[in-house]
């Protein structure tokens, strides 16, 4: 991990800046109608995405696109149980997104575990150890129910009270506290953006 | 294609057969005593020309305190299978590493090491990472691991939830519960 | 005269940066409609860019990072500025010489060269490998593109870019699309690597090598990164139209002579697949360059 430490900040992220209520509008205008989802598959539900952004159900004509590299999305989406192996690469990838970032988890899974509930390696509880915006319930969800999902999330972004991003910033401790339990080699570095 | 006859005569001619479990043209699979096992592999390896060792696979006969591992082995040549199963005592088991023989072997058994906690003394790298990343318990795949008191202990308990009958959740929604078809059958 | 010229060059910036992205825009719902989609608004790409340019960024990866996206930009609005958008305008700017075709092939590829740099500078192993194969292709290309220019540099013998369009007025059939069809033809072949359309887009392949150069870019770098896009798509339009197409004469002709041309790549990119980077050096090296060797020994012996 030395050679490794240049590689990544290892300061606490700082609190936003205020900024002008006009401003604010029209970006949560442009925000909401303008989702980048990163394409990473966590679960079985990424089998649900294809038909959604394919001829049938075609996501892009509400502006969702896919991304290729976190770097550039805006949306992560949780899709289906998360093992604890899995959920390390998950808080990577988060990490990497940049601010203002949502997660959308879809499933009974990521919500109470479905029917991985007494598995030994798939978490119960996704909120515990990420901030999840909006679930999709279903198991799991069709494309109709996620694209509703999505309609969920804009309306939470226009209205501004998708704020996963800033609560996961205040409350950083706690989270990371409920990541290093369940994730018993934490060779993660404490910061990834 | 093999004869399954020949095939278990070769078998039989260096380990003793407790049963035969099922056979047919060119497949055999046969139980034999887990002292054998070693030798009876490398027999089939070398002489009878079963070079590809498919899978090895482990049951948790958790009632008769054993390990039934299984063999699964294939010719390439002619397609016939083998396979050869061997029970071995639960507590403190030890099975012969095969990594010298297939170094696949070793890859199987890291993961049999890690999921049941079995010993393949002579396997050098049965004791790195497989799936799992630093676990510390008990191996998840033995039957006495308790799998729902784990996940309560380390993922705690789940939220509660409502069960719905889903005639009565969707009949309370949309009003009137009727199946596409009913409206249709008498026209 | 200054405060006109600086003017004239931001104003002519804009306007190319409102046309490329709605041509970007446009093409997205045309590759829509051909998947048998609805496809986005036309304005998405508008969204898009102010979405990204007021998102935060955290990432720092050395100073040729950061420079990137200007060098792409100023690459762009110098090939932009060095082409007659419209014969005669006095409101856009114009800054053609004579010898200025030798300039513009050149600057066209300053912004790729930055680029290439600052996905070096990024360190991420698929920028890399992007950056390897899309040096490689563009060096493939130059070369057929170039036989291409040449042919109407010695056809017309002028190698300023004004004097190629005055030389392409006289009617539909003087444009050097038919005094030089091989040559032509050889250098729409190349405009397909230059748009990063299929079969040639082994530089972006996003279900290969995660988009390539820009893998690391985030918020407001992308967003100046694809500004640098859009009004490089439309310098290399007009330019494309100017040495190709008999120019423009009016406001009209030139946005209907881009749009037209802009579509070609879209509609071959969406019905093809992805060449492998050796198939699609092969293919640049052999037929464009042969197409446009064609004419150049024809305009030789005649």
């Amino acid at each position: 991990m030395d050679d490794m430490s240049s590689m990544y900040c290892n300061c606490k992220p700082e609190a936003p800046r205020s900024q002008l209520k006009a401003w604010a509008k029209v970006d949560e205008l442009a925000r909401a109608n303008s989702l980048w989802v990163t394409a990473y598959g966590t679960g079985c539900g990424a089998i649900e995405l294809r038909p959604l952004h394919t001829s049938r159900f075609d996501m892009e004509r509400f502006g969702i696109a896919m991304r290729p590299t976190p770097r550039q999305a805006d949306v992560l989406i949780v899709s289906g149980y998360l093992s604890v192996k899995t959920l390390k690469r998950v808080i990577r990838v988060y990490e990497q997104m940049q601010d203002p970032k949502y997660i959308v988890a879809l499933g009974s899974c990521t919500i109470n575990g479905g029917m991985y509930y007494d598995s030994y390696n798939t978490l119960n509880v996704l909120d515990r150890y990420l901030p999840v915006d909006v679930y999709i319930m279903g198991c799991m969800p069709r494309p109709e129910a996620i694209i509703d999902g999505f309609g969920l999330l804009m309306e939470k972004i226009k209205a501004g009270r998708a704020d996963g991003w800033e609560h996961y910033r205040e409350n950083l401790e706690w989270y990371r506290d409920n990541q290093k339990k369940v994730i018993p080699k934490w060779d993660l570095p404490d910061y990834n953006w | 294609m093999m004869d399954s006859q020949r095939l278990l005569e070769q078998v039989e001619s260096t380990a003793t057969v407790l049963q035969v479990i099922r056979r047919s043209d060119g497949y055999l699979h046969v139980s034999i005593g887990s002292q054998d096992l070693l030798s009876c592999l490398i027999r089939a390896r070398t002489e009878t020309g079963f070079l590809v060792l498919q899978l090895i696979s482990v049951v948790d006969r958790i009632e008769d305190g054993k390990f039934q591992l299984t063999y699964i082995l294939e010719n390439p040549d002619d397609s016939s299978i083998l396979i050869l199963s061997a029970l071995f005592p639960r507590e403190g088991c030890t099975v012969p590493t095969l990594s010298e023989i297939w170094p696949a072997a070793e890859t199987f058994e890291r993961e049999l090491h890690e999921m049941y906690g079995i010993d393949f003394p002579g396997n050098d790298r049965q004791d790195e990472e497989f799936i799992l990343e630093g676990w510390k318990d008990k191996p998840p795949m033995r039957r006495d691991f308790d799998t729902l008191e784990y996940s309560i202990r380390m993922f705690g308990e789940r939220w509660p939830r409502n069960h719905h009958d889903p005639r009565q959740f969707i009949g309370e929604r949309v009003g009137e519960w009727e199946t596409p078809m009913s409206g249709e059958e008498g026209s | 005269m200054m405060f006109a010229l600086v003017g004239s060059i931001i104003l002519t910036s804009i306007a190319a940066l409102v046309w490329g992205l709605l041509l970007g825009g446009i093409s997205r719902n045309v590759t829509a409609k051909i998947h048998g989609r609805i496809g986005p608004r036309v304005t998405q790409n508008f969204i898009d860019m102010w979405k990204l340019f007021r998102k935060k960024t955290s990432i720092h990866h050395g100073t040729m990072f950061w420079l990137a996206p200007m060098f792409r930009i100023a690459g762009a609005i110098g090939v932009l500025i060095l082409v007659p958008l419209v014969v005669g305008s006095t409101v856009l700017v114009n800054m053609s010489f004579a010898g200025d075709l030798l300039l513009v092939v050149y600057f066209m590829f300053f912004g790729c060269l930055g680029m290439a740099l600052g996905a070096g500078d990024s360190g991420h192993p698929y920028a890399v490998i992007a950056v390897s194969r899309g040096l490689a292709q563009m060096s493939s290309y130059e070369l057929s593109f170039s036989v291409a220019v040449i042919v109407i540099a010695v056809g017309l013998k002028t190698l300023s870019i004004e004097e190629i369009v005055l030389a392409q007025q006289n009617g539909l059939f003087s444009w050097n699309i038919f005094r030089f069809p091989f040559a032509s033809a050889a250098a729409l072949i190349t405009f397909l690597p230059m748009q990063m359309a299929y079969p040639f887009g082994i530089v972006l392949a996003p279900q290969e090598i995660p988009i390539g150069p820009p893998t690391e870019y985030s918020s407001r770098f992308l967003s100046f990164m694809f500004s640098g896009r859009a009004i490089f798509g439309v310098a290399k339009l007009v330019l494309f139209v100017n040495l190709l197409f008999g120019g423009a004469s009016t406001w009209i002709g030139l946005l209907v002579k881009t749009f037209l041309l802009y579509m070609f790549p879209v509609f071959v990119s969406s019905v093809f697949p992805r060449f492998r980077t050796e198939q699609s050096i092969r293919f640049l090296w052999f037929i464009p360059t042969s197409l446009a060797a064609v004419d150049l020994i024809r305009i030789m012996v005649m």
